[in-house]
């Protein structure tokens, strides 16, 4: 293990392509100059929190803060937003109007309706939508092939979001935070990545949509919480339905359960009134009503739904269907609309029940998504959770605000003197005997990761073992900062490196750290949790960063010294057990071969003694003597243990117990942190 | 002996430089020029080039130099064509100790970067980031 000089088998560090003259490290921080995106189903908008100010949302030229997201590729022309969506009805098939549904999706996760002709290209099997002109539509023209990616189509969206940032800021957004929701898993996030990147956008980081929504609300830093608590974001959108449940700890947001209904929105509730004026209406001659009949109703019945959170009574006209001064009310509205709203409720308590918690245990209920300004609604959440829900901020701008604020910090804003991490700022990492530190996730590693590594037992009478748990740079545990100490007790009595302890650290995204030992014998197991950056500033960062670069060689010198110690006193323990359980057996150690022995013990112990740079290679020749003195011995012993251990057993256990012994040995050769999957 | 060099910033570097001799300076894997290039596009300099090589400093006394060039290369300076165009330019003390190195782009645990596997290094330090030799 610790060899004459310092070489890894890690084969190094991976690089980037750095500017020329910049700093050694670190992206570029532009204060000030973070935005946050809210990519909806059906809506998507920017919000910005300059330099700590309270967050706001950017507006089109029109004084819209929503931009509906649709696109449409007609006339050669690519439009976003409104006049896209206003095209909807004509060209449905060439109008892009969920293209998030398809984020990083195959042709078999599309198991809803929807009017696209999709296309997969077998070789990289991503989905995308032909917008060409379709032949068969329309007598007189030419079919034509255009197809884009779900990504293209989002990024689409995202480009004009951007702009409306770049034109209030007046300089080039920096990055973004956006959101996503927190069951997109690995393959939709990245296609949100690549999305922002057709894009020409710097991703600060994607956030789950209801920690956007519980950072707007500042439930992170509530006086009365101190940093604690357990909460419910409930999300009516357009078309989709999430409900989740958040445990905030030291500051940390955590995604305990989510649940909900990809096909349950407000848009049901607009076509339940629609089909309801509709029949008000009566059936025109054809029988049918037609698309832009249709249209019309969802339009008119979007526009009551609205007009009743406030008033009581409206009236609706459809004049393409002959209905004219229609009086609908708001008690008729919530009898169309109840039954599709207790949809909500069993997804609600359902995760509740997977997050183990009472709706009492709640410390807030917080609404997101432009339907829960029903007022039906909220008397179904409240109902529900069994408290009146936070409703202060516009829920449709919620989850934009709270991105805005991350966004803000992750620029460089000084707010609040938070450091938000998307990369490991300091090695995390174990003390091991001698108070070396052994890295377990390095420095830069991206988060969320997860890593893990076995170690063993130093002695036979180890029955515990110290996880002390180090961030830091350098090579002894003593100039690293301590995160958390905990004990792993009740290990079995087991010969020196014997005993396996798989030691796993998670980092997950939101830099919570949960460090667990597990003997792999017993299965007995120890769980800390911390967070390891919680109060490190940039500067402090830079500093132990810098720190470590100043002390490398004498670091390196103190590691291979405290190695070569441990190793030395392993073999040495060793030797001096066998000695005096079995030394005494003349057919296994014959004297002059125990004299021997005991020399090179001596000078072992002479060789621990003394300090110095050089030191470590002293100490690793009396090992080596000592070994090969007693090699005799200890096969022999060795030999006597396997023949009065395996009669009366088959050749197979033996052979099984053989290849264990080899597995093991290999495990413990495998130093290297190994990833999780 | 130094295997296709050239110093004409406009020809394209569409030969595979997998196909040179071990003896070539420096070798570029089709996937870390690709990312290469990507990256160059997306500064918004694609005639711009690399430059690779070695400096003091650091905890074993060297560190790689790896950044974006936007000058033409000096005087002195190796030129390596990698594929989809990308230019890397190594000073002449470099090459001494990069020579023969491989540029691969790697994703992993530790994220996204490049990695150097550099046959004249005998050692690097736990950070990774410098080398002896």
């Amino acid at each position: 293990m610790a060899n004459e000089d310092i070489t890894w088998d890690d084969p190094g560090a991976l690089f980037q392509i750095e500017e020329p003259n910049a700093g050694p490290r670190g992206p570029a921080r532009h204060p000030g100059r973070g935005i946050g995106i809210d990519l909806g189903t059906t809506h998507s908008l920017v919000a910005i929190a300059p330099h700590g100010a309270a967050p706001r949302e950017l507006l089109d030229e029109q004084g819209r803060a929503l931009l509906p997201s649709v696109v449409s590729y007609l006339e050669d022309a690519v439009e976003v937003g409104h006049g896209a969506a206003a095209r909807r009805v004509e060209e449905p098939a060439r109008v892009i109007s969920s293209a998030k549904r398809f984020m990083g999706r195959g042709a078999s996760d599309i198991d809803f309706a929807h009017p696209y002709r999709l296309h997969v290209e077998a070789e990289s099997s991503v989905l995308r939508f032909d917008v060409g002109v379709d032949a068969g539509f329309e007598a007189g023209r030419s079919g034509s092939s255009r197809r884009v990616t779900p990504m293209e189509v989002s990024a689409e969206i995202l480009r004009v979001l951007a702009a409306r940032a770049e034109a209030e800021l007046h300089e080039p957004v920096a990055g973004a935070v956006i959101t996503v929701p927190a069951y997109f898993d690995d393959a939709q996030r990245q296609a949100t990545k690549d999305a922002a990147r057709i894009a020409g956008l710097e991703v600060y980081r994607l956030l789950a949509e209801p920690t956007a929504a519980a950072l707007a609300y500042g439930l992170d830093r509530s006086v009365d919480g101190g940093g604690q608590g357990l909460f419910a974001i409930y999300d009516l959108g357009g078309g989709t339905f999430d409900i989740s449940i958040l445990r905030l700890r030291d500051g940390v947001f955590q995604v305990l359960a989510t649940g909900g209904d990809s096909a349950l929105g407000g848009d049901d509730f607009d076509r339940a009134l629609a089909q309801h004026l509709l029949e008000v209406a009566g059936a025109p001659p054809s029988g049918q009503h037609d698309a832009r009949q249709r249209e019309e109703a969802l339009v008119a019945a979007r526009a009551a739904k609205e007009a009743l959170t406030e008033a009581e009574t409206v009236t609706v006209d459809l004049p393409r269907s002959g209905l004219v001064g229609h009086r609908l009310g708001r008690v008729e509205l919530e009898a169309l609309l109840e039954p599709i709203a207790r949809r909500t409720v069993g997804p609600c308590r359902q995760a509740l029940r997977d997050a183990g918690v009472r709706p009492s245990e709640l410390r807030g209920v917080v609404l997101v998504g432009g339907s829960t300004r029903v007022p039906l609604v909220r008397r179904l959440v409240e109902a529900t959770f069994k408290q009146p829900p936070l409703s202060d901020i516009d829920p449709d701008k919620v989850v934009a605000y709270g991105a805005a604020i991350q966004a803000d910090i992750l620029s460089g804003s000084a707010r609040e003197g938070v450091t938000l991490l998307d990369v490991v700022p300091l090695s995390l990492g174990l003390e091991t005997m001698g108070g070396i530190v052994e890295k377990i996730i390095p420095r830069n590693a991206t988060i969320p990761i997860g890593a893990r590594q076995v170690f063993t037992n130093y002695s036979e009478k180890q029955t515990a073992m110290v996880i002390h748990v180090v961030q830091g740079e350098r090579e002894l545990a003593a100039d690293c900062r301590s995160l958390a100490r905990f004990e792993l007790k009740g290990l079995p009595r087991l010969p020196p490196s014997m005993a396996r302890i798989e030691v796993s650290f998670q980092l997950d995204a939101d830099a919570l750290l949960t460090v667990s030992a597990r003997e792999l014998m017993t299965g007995i197991k120890q769980t800390v949790e911390v967070k390891p950056t919680y109060g490190l500033s940039d500067a402090e960062v830079d500093a132990l960063v810098m720190e470590s670069l100043d002390h490398a060689e004498e670091d390196y010198d103190a590691r291979n010294l405290a190695e070569a110690r441990v190793e030395l006193g392993r073999v040495v323990l060793a030797v001096r057990t066998a000695l005096h359980e079995v030394g005494h057996l003349g057919e296994l150690l014959p004297p002059q071969e125990r004299t021997a022995i005991e020399e090179a013990l001596a000078r072992a112990e002479q060789a621990m003694g003394p300090q110095g740079p050089q030191v470590h290679k002293a100490i690793n020749a009396a090992r080596e003597g000592l070994e090969k003195v007693s090699e005799p011995f200890a096969r022999r012993r060795m030999e006597r243990a396997l023949q009065s251990g395996m009669s009366g057993k088959s050749l197979a256990e033996i052979e099984s117990a053989l290849a264990d012994e080899e597995r093991l040995a290999e495990r413990r050769a495998g130093h290297e942190p190994e990833p999780l999957a | 002996m130094l295997a296709e060099i050239t110093n004409d910033p406009g020809s394209d570097g569409s030969g595979a430089p997998a196909s040179e001799p071990p003896a070539s300076p420096l070798r570029v894997t089709v996937r870390a020029a690709k990312v290469m290039r990507a990256q160059l596009d997306k500064r918004g300099t694609p005639q711009a080039a690399i430059r690779f090589g070695i400096r003091g400093g650091g905890c074993t006394g060297y560190s790689y130099m790896f950044q974006f060039e936007d000058g033409p290369p000096r005087a002195k300076d190796t030129v390596v064509e990698a594929a989809h165009g990308v230019r890397v330019y190594l000073d002449p003390k470099s090459l001494v100790l990069v020579r023969g190195t491989e540029i691969d782009f790697e994703t992993g645990i530790r994220g996204h970067g490049f990695r150097f596997a550099n046959p004249n290094v005998d050692g690097s330090c736990g950070c990774g980031e410098s080398v002896s030799f």
